[in-house]
């Protein structure tokens, strides 16, 4: 018969007591059973509580002492199998003599192994704080950018608004001159022209994008399909694109040279005959936007003036430039008198004329400040957000131990391919013989499991890139990169454990916490 | 599915003509008369009287000669051979021979009578089976008490094409270039050609056939067979698997048939088949069961070649079947049976039963395509264990070997295979890992190198160089094992260790087992997925004579490496996907690659149903579904469905999510974890009712029919079945979000949830009963009368149940008694061959003394009771109970047992000659009431009586 307190856990022993009645009570209360039947091999309690020795309730636990070395809890499922659960070092989990103990040389080693964890943890802790400082370091040069940022805008911000005060004014003359001119049916037609246009590169674009998207689409289908499958429709498929696109019979032995399927498109292209006049695909490409965002309404006065004589008018403008700002406003208000004289008398001509222009100017000079100061500003928010971000708990961490981190890209080689993980950014597929780089995915989010906490150390022990290239039968590409505390940033292992979903293990010194000196104590005494 | 891919009849030429020919018959009614008669004079019966040959014509062709060969065996089975004498070629004839396990014995009571009109012989223990042979037309049939079981040629539709020679075109013009294809094959014949009303009056498709791109240069010309096989008295027909389709065949010809085409025989790799077709599958068992409520009989038909079969109901009583096979003789087995138990017994005793499986492999069978590494499978046993999730073995598919080189560990990924395999048998656990057919043709490749200077690959259609092929290992060549210098060479290859003279396994353990994939042969190239017909094996036969032979040669072959490569040989594991008659005795198979789909799920069970009538009990299909995503409600229900079959393992394709049962969120994971345990606890019941299968031939899923012969209602029944003789009856759940699920229960007894216990009853007429069935529960029942030994501990893996004691649910009928059976030996070794087991028989009855009702559970030494029937295939004179196999288990215990439906609470309970028992009652309805309800449970705590021993236990 088996010891009654034999496999119960040290926190329990206190209740395997027997009644004065000789019963016991099954711990979760629902019976009462005679204590003999405890640890009898034979399972009377339904939380199985009256057999924490023996294998006959499925539903409990077994404790080893394990002297030499930490206790440990089994299931139940692992008592008296035949096996030596190498958690019950002391053997207790198998008949007496089944099983060695081995608490000693393990207790020994496990000890050792702790020793070298915590000083690896101490290491890697001194480098994550030298992250914190670099943190710190770097809110303060961003808090810098910042100020500098906020005086900048400061002075933009008047600029636009004395511009904003010249461009009212000016428009209020031009702008019935202004409607009127736009009435003319070349400019209409300019408009609709342009319209067209525009609509045409749009489309263009969407083609050209859904053109690449194909080309990709059959590009990774040509480099990454298995010729080994059954699948006879994919073969034509890479066959013909290889074709279309002049590219090489890609065979088993063969390797893609770089430079190769360039220089094939080129050929191609090259044999085209363009009709005079008529813009390369190079030309659609670099100077139709151009083209497109030509201001109309200047070309519109510029016109005229081509037509006309020029208008004298536009001195009156011109001489804004030559003031200081103080007097510009009072200039201003003698000019509209000074210009309505100078017409009535017959002095200047196509005054409207040049009115609109003066608009026209005044109008880009304001947009331009403007987009200016919008660019100033973004910077300044970006700057801020970084700021925001180091800190955080879903950014850089409470610490903001990992914005050293930040692009930091990590390499591992693995058969044919080496991949790449740029923290934060993106990680990456590169052939080693040739072929072509596939995104495996852009930075993501931690660990998104609902049951970690952000801010836990284990919410840092996971990072996800998602959204990497489509592969051709299969989803798009992504990553979980799992790391531990290590003294190297480093990849150590990767593998595709299903299509496409790439799992990296990493170490970083990022998480290696401080040693709490009385964890520290707690622990040597296991 | 990819129907372009596969031919229908129509693009057959052979299946074309037999067609035609069945819709000339038609058309001309009563006029048709068969050409085929048998020349009385010729006739030659042996001098033991239990064989006679004689000659056959064909009025058509009266200068060919046909031989006749009818034997009838000592169990009633008569063997029907047809074959052309002294034709222009040698007809293929050696299809029995693979099939069969032995020649068979011939009956020595037999006299056959010749009469002017026909030649007949009466036998049977009773006298009550004749086999009549008339002379013109030729028909023969067998009968039971005057009643008409089987007939062949009764409609004339038998036609053996003659071997012939081609007629050179003289009269006509040379067709041009290019023409020749198209003017071969459709020579229009002269007008008045005598044989156009029964040959059809073009040679079509004789000499030459193209499917798609590929040319049959049919060398030998037409050689086709056509039968029709009528059952007059039976209206229902099962068996001809693999089909994805109902148990009971639906009709392919005649009034609106369910099929248009006929059943197909012809192993092939089917992508993404669908789930109700007459369309061929991997694997081919041409025998075909003929049931109503009078009697079972069966044909088996051993032809090797494409066979396809059309079956249609002249009326409801009666079945009429057409079969048209490609090549080889007429060799045609007739089982008289007239029960179910019979049928499977003569059928088994012609090409042998299921051998008994190595226990670990009715466990959890763990695979993916792929695991990727080594350490992703030590990471997948870990989770296994972490979870405690019961599973035995853990699989890899084609990924581990470098470049599909099988046997050649990708060094890459499974740098250290032995140090993996051991890791998994540390836990008592096996691996199967995937060895196909075909060879990558490269030099350095040892086991293509070496078959290809052994001169043992199949060879192209002019019999002389290696054929080519493409399939995963890219260009390859096949294994020839109808070449028997094949075969001592594949036995040297699975070595683990060092041969001399040549390449062996030594990256390999003894647990390591085999899976053999792409046996039919599967060509990714070839015509129809598979290989030209005009290729040539050993011997020159063609690929097309023996091709529903190649995969089941092929796990063989494997199955003899595997036993053999250890000392003493050890029960194989070979899993195969192509099949043929008499496949059983080498492993499991698997019904391919299935989708996950609830329709694949659905037909999956009458799939395995089809298999296990037909010989192939070791089935199952992939849990999950190995294409696609299930969704969890189906990969719990599936995990259910696999639970319940005989071969139960989960797959997936490359490119599906892994699915892994502890990667489920709770409350699925918990399910999936209790169906894996449940089903470890029944392993004694699947163990035992292996043993009767390997013994009797008796299927381990019993449909309705095999059970209840005689209850029409049952006829139909493919969704629920029994499981061996246990009394366990399941009904698998199959269709989405079902709570509740109706079974039927076949006869007036008392049926109990196996979980809670609740008592149902049938009616001699049958009643359907509705039960619970949420998603974590599964119908299951035990019939009242039946005792269920279990292990209810749960372990890692069954080799750790070893020592592990015994529950017994003795669940009693109306009558008031139960019993059941155990069989255990050491699950692995050949060593119960030599009385190497414990074979028990427990038994609840009534206790005959007037003074006290007494119910009296015991235990019977049905081993030393029996020795004969104990093992497949050996005759032990006695047996030793304290052999060293029961020494081993001599502290084996019984720790609980549950006796259900007891009328009342009893006053004692003890062991026969020994102290009162432990025990708790509580009241409920008794198995004798008629009551439906919780009925009363005796539990009876640790009886601490031995599973070796003889005991009784006596409930006063």
């Amino acid at each position: 018969t088996t010891d009654k307190l034999y496999g119960v856990h040290p926190n329990l022993i206190s209740k395997y007591v027997p009644s004065k009645s000789g019963l016991w009570k099954c711990l979760d209360g629902s019976k009462a059973i005679p204590w003999k039947f405890v640890n009898d091999d034979s399972c009377d309690c339904p939380d199985g509580s009256d057999e924490p020795g023996t294998s006959a309730c499925s539903n409990s636990t077994f404790y080893c002492w394990n002297e030499g070395h930490v206790g440990a809890i089994i299931p139940s499922s692992r008592v008296r199998d035949g096996l030596c659960e190498p958690q019950c070092c002391d053997g207790s989990d198998e008949l007496p003599g089944v099983c060695p103990n081995v608490c000693k040389e393990l207790g020994e080693s496990y000890r050792k192994k702790l020793a070298e964890d915590r000083k690896l943890q101490k290491t890697g802790s001194k480098i994550r704080s030298t992250y914190i400082a670099f943190a710190h370091k770097e809110r303060k040069r961003l808090e810098g950018v910042v100020e500098t940022l906020s005086q900048e805008i400061d002075v933009k911000e008047k600029e636009v608004e004395r511009l904003r005060d010249i461009a009212e004014r000016t428009e209020s003359i031009s702008q019935t001159a202004l409607e009127h001119k736009q009435k003319s049916p070349l400019y209409q037609s300019l408009i609709t022209h342009h319209n067209a246009l525009k609509s045409l590169q749009r489309e263009h674009k969407k083609h050209l994008e859904r053109e690449k998207a194909l080309g990709n689409i059959l590009d990774a289908l040509r480099t990454g399909y298995n010729p080994n499958y059954q699948d006879m429709a994919v073969l034509e498929a890479v066959r013909g694109w290889e074709e279309l696109a002049g590219l090489s019979h890609i065979g088993a032995t063969e390797e893609v040279k770089e430079g190769e399927i360039e220089e094939k498109v080129e050929a191609v292209e090259a044999t085209e005959d363009l009709e005079p006049g008529t813009w390369t695909a190079e030309q659609l490409n670099d100077e139709l936007d151009a083209l497109l965002e030509a201001d109309h309404v200047s070309l519109l006065l510029e016109h005229e003036e081509h037509i006309q004589s020029p208008a004298e008018g536009s001195i009156l403008y011109d001489l804004t430039l030559y003031l200081p700002d103080s007097i510009l406003p009072h200039y201003e208000s003698f000019k509209d008198t000074l210009a309505s004289w100078l017409h009535t008398l017959g002095i200047i001509r196509g005054d409207l004329d040049s009115a609109a222009a003066d608009s026209s100017r005044a109008h880009q000079a304001l947009t331009d400040a403007e987009t200016e100061l919008d660019r100033v500003k973004n910077e300044r928010t970006t700057a801020e957000g970084d700021i925001a971000e180091i800190f955080n708990i879903h950014g850089f961490g409470a610490d903001g131990e990992w914005k050293k981190l930040d692009g930091t890209c990590l390499e591992k080689e693995v058969g044919d391919y080496t991949y790449e993980v740029c923290l934060f950014n993106e990680a990456k597929q590169k052939p080693n013989h040739g072929g072509q780089t596939f995104s495996l995915g852009k930075y993501d989010s931690w660990n998104p499991s609902p049951d970690v906490k952000p801010g836990e150390p284990e919410y840092y022990r996971k990072q996800v890139y998602k959204h990497g290239a489509r592969c051709w039968n299969g989803p798009e590409r992504s990553v979980v990169l799992l790391l531990t505390c290590g003294i190297e940033n480093a990849i150590l292992t990767v593998e595709e454990l299903e299509k496409c979903e790439y799992q990296l293990t990493g170490t970083t010194p990022a998480l290696c916490l401080p040693l709490d000196g009385g964890k520290e104590n707690s622990r040597e005494e296991l | 599915f990819k129907a372009h891919d596969f031919k229908t009849c129509s693009q057959a030429g052979f299946c074309r003509r037999g067609r035609a020919l069945s819709s000339r018959a038609k058309e001309a009614k009563s006029s048709w008369k068969s050409p085929y008669s048998l020349d009385a004079f010729s006739i030659n019966i042996a001098s033991d009287q239990s064989t006679f040959t004689a000659g056959v014509k064909s009025s058509l062709y009266p200068e060919i000669n046909f031989g006749l060969e009818l034997r009838i065996h000592d169990d009633g089975v008569v063997r029907v051979r047809m074959d052309e004498v002294g034709g222009l070629r040698k007809r293929y004839d050696e299809a029995a021979s693979w099939a069969l396990i032995a020649e068979p014995t011939i009956s020595r009571d037999i006299k056959w009578t010749t009469g002017k009109r026909d030649i007949r012989a009466v036998y049977g223990s009773k006298k009550d089976i004749e086999v009549i042979v008339a002379f013109e037309p030729l028909r023969i049939s067998l009968s039971r008490n005057g009643k008409e079981q089987i007939v062949l040629n009764g409609q004339g539709l038998l036609h053996m094409e003659h071997f012939r020679n081609k007629a050179t075109p003289t009269e006509e013009a040379a067709p041009k270039e290019g023409e020749i294809a198209e003017g071969e094959a459709q020579v229009v014949m002269k007008a008045d050609n005598p044989r156009a009303w029964f040959e059809g009056d073009k040679e079509d498709d004789w000499w030459e056939e193209s499917f798609s791109s590929w040319t049959d240069s049919k060398p030998k010309g037409p050689e086709s067979l056509s039968l029709d096989i009528n059952f007059p008295n039976h209206g229902t027909v099962y068996g001809i698997p693999q089909h994805a389709t109902r148990l009971a065949l639906p009709t392919t010809a005649g009034d609106s048939p369910t099929f248009t085409d006929p059943y197909r025989l012809y192993n092939a790799d089917v992508f993404e088949y669908l789930a109700s077709s007459p369309v061929s599958l991997y694997g081919s068992i041409p025998l075909m069961h003929a049931h109503s409520v009078d009697s079972t009989v069966a044909i088996f038909d051993a032809v090797a070649s494409e066979t396809w079969i059309d079956v249609s109901h002249s009326s409801e009583k009666s079945t009429e079947t057409h079969w048209i096979s490609e090549s080889g003789i007429l060799d045609l087995f007739l089982l008289p049976g007239p029960t179910p138990e019979d049928v499977f017994r003569q059928y088994a005793k012609l090409t042998g039963s299921a051998v008994l499986p190595a226990q670990w492999s009715l466990g959890y069978h763990q695979c993916r395509w792929n695991y990727i590494s080594s350490d992703d499978v030590r990471t997948v046993q870990k989770r296994f264990d972490e979870e405690d999730m019961p599973v035995d073995v853990f699989w890899l598919d084609i990924e581990y070997s470098a470049d599909h080189k099988y046997f050649i560990w990708n060094d890459k990924t499974f740098p250290d295979p032995v140090d993996m395999v051991n890791d998994v048998a540390a836990i008592g656990r096996k691996m199967v890992v995937i060895v196909d057919p075909h060879l990558k043709r490269t030099s350095d490749y040892p086991v293509y190198k070496e078959a290809s200077e052994l001169g043992v690959l199949v060879k192209t259609k002019d019999g002389e160089g290696e054929y080519e092929g493409w399939c995963w290992s890219g260009s390859s060549s096949w294994i020839d094992f109808f070449n028997p210098q094949a075969w001592d060479w594949w036995k040297r290859i699975f070595k683990p260790y060092t041969v001399e003279g040549g390449w062996s396994w030594t990256q390999s353990t003894n647990a390591v087992h085999i899976w053999n994939d792409m046996n039919e042969p599967s060509v990714f190239n070839g015509p129809e997925i598979t290989m030209p017909k005009d290729n040539v094996h050993y011997g020159g036969w063609e690929h097309r004579d023996i091709h529903n032979i190649n995969g089941m040669l092929y796990s063989n072959l494997t199955s003899q490496a595997v036993s053999a490569r250890s000392d003493p040989p050890m029960r194989p594991f070979v899993l195969t996907r192509a099949f043929y008659a008499g496949s059983q005795r080498f492993g499991a198979m698997w019904t391919g690659d299935n989708l996950g789909t609830w329709e694949h799920m659905a037909v999956g069970v009458k799939m395995v149903l089809a298999n296990s009538i037909a010989g192939m009990s070791f089935s199952g299909s992939d849990v999950g579904g190995f294409f696609g995503n299930p969704e969890t409600e189906m990969l719990v229900r599936w995990y259910q469905v696999g639970a319940f079959a005989p071969f139960f393992r989960a797959h997936a394709h490359i490119d599906t999510k892994r699915r892994e049962p502890f990667l489920l969120d709770q409350p699925y994971k918990g399910m999936i974890r209790d169906i894996l345990r449940l089903r470890y606890s029944l392993l004694p019941v699947w163990y035992t009712a292996f043993r009767e299968t390997s013994v009797t031939g008796l299927p381990v899923l019993r449909p309705h029919y095999v059970v209840f012969p005689k209850d029409k209602n049952g006829f139909d029944i493919d969704d629920q079945y029994f499981i061996g003789s246990s009394g366990l009856l399941v009904k698998p759940v199959t269709e989405k979000g079902q709570t509740e699920a109706n079974v039927y229960l076949p006869e007036d007894e008392v049926y109990y949830d196996y979980f809670t216990h609740h008592a149902y009853r049938g009616a001699a007429k049958g009643k359907t009963i509705t039960v619970p069935a949420a998603l974590h529960q599964i119908p299951l029942f035990v019939r009242g009368g039946s005792i269920v030994p279990t292990r209810e501990r749960p372990r890692r893996s069954s080799t750790l149940m070893k020592n592990d004691p015994f529950t017994l649910r003795v669940a009693l009928s109306k009558a008031g008694t139960a019993r059941g059976e155990l069989y255990l030996d050491d699950g692995e070794s050949y060593s119960h061959q030599q009385g190497q087991f414990i074979w028990r028989e427990f038994v609840a009855e009534k206790e005959g003394t007037k003074k006290s009702k007494a119910l009296k559970i015991s235990s019977r030494d049905l081993a030393a009771e029996k020795p004969n029937d104990a093992v497949d295939g050996v005759a032990l004179k006695s047996f030793n109970p304290s052999n060293e196999y029961a020494k081993s288990i001599a502290h084996v215990r019984l720790e609980k047992i549950v006796l259900v439906g007891l009328g009342s609470k009893p006053s004692s309970v003890k062991v026969e000659g020994g102290e009162e028992l432990v025990w708790e009652y509580t009241p409920g309805v008794s198995a004798s009431e008629k009551k439906e309800g919780t009925p009363s449970l005796l539990t009876i705590k640790d009886p601490r009586v031995l599973v070796t021993k003889d005991w009784a236990i006596v409930v006063q």
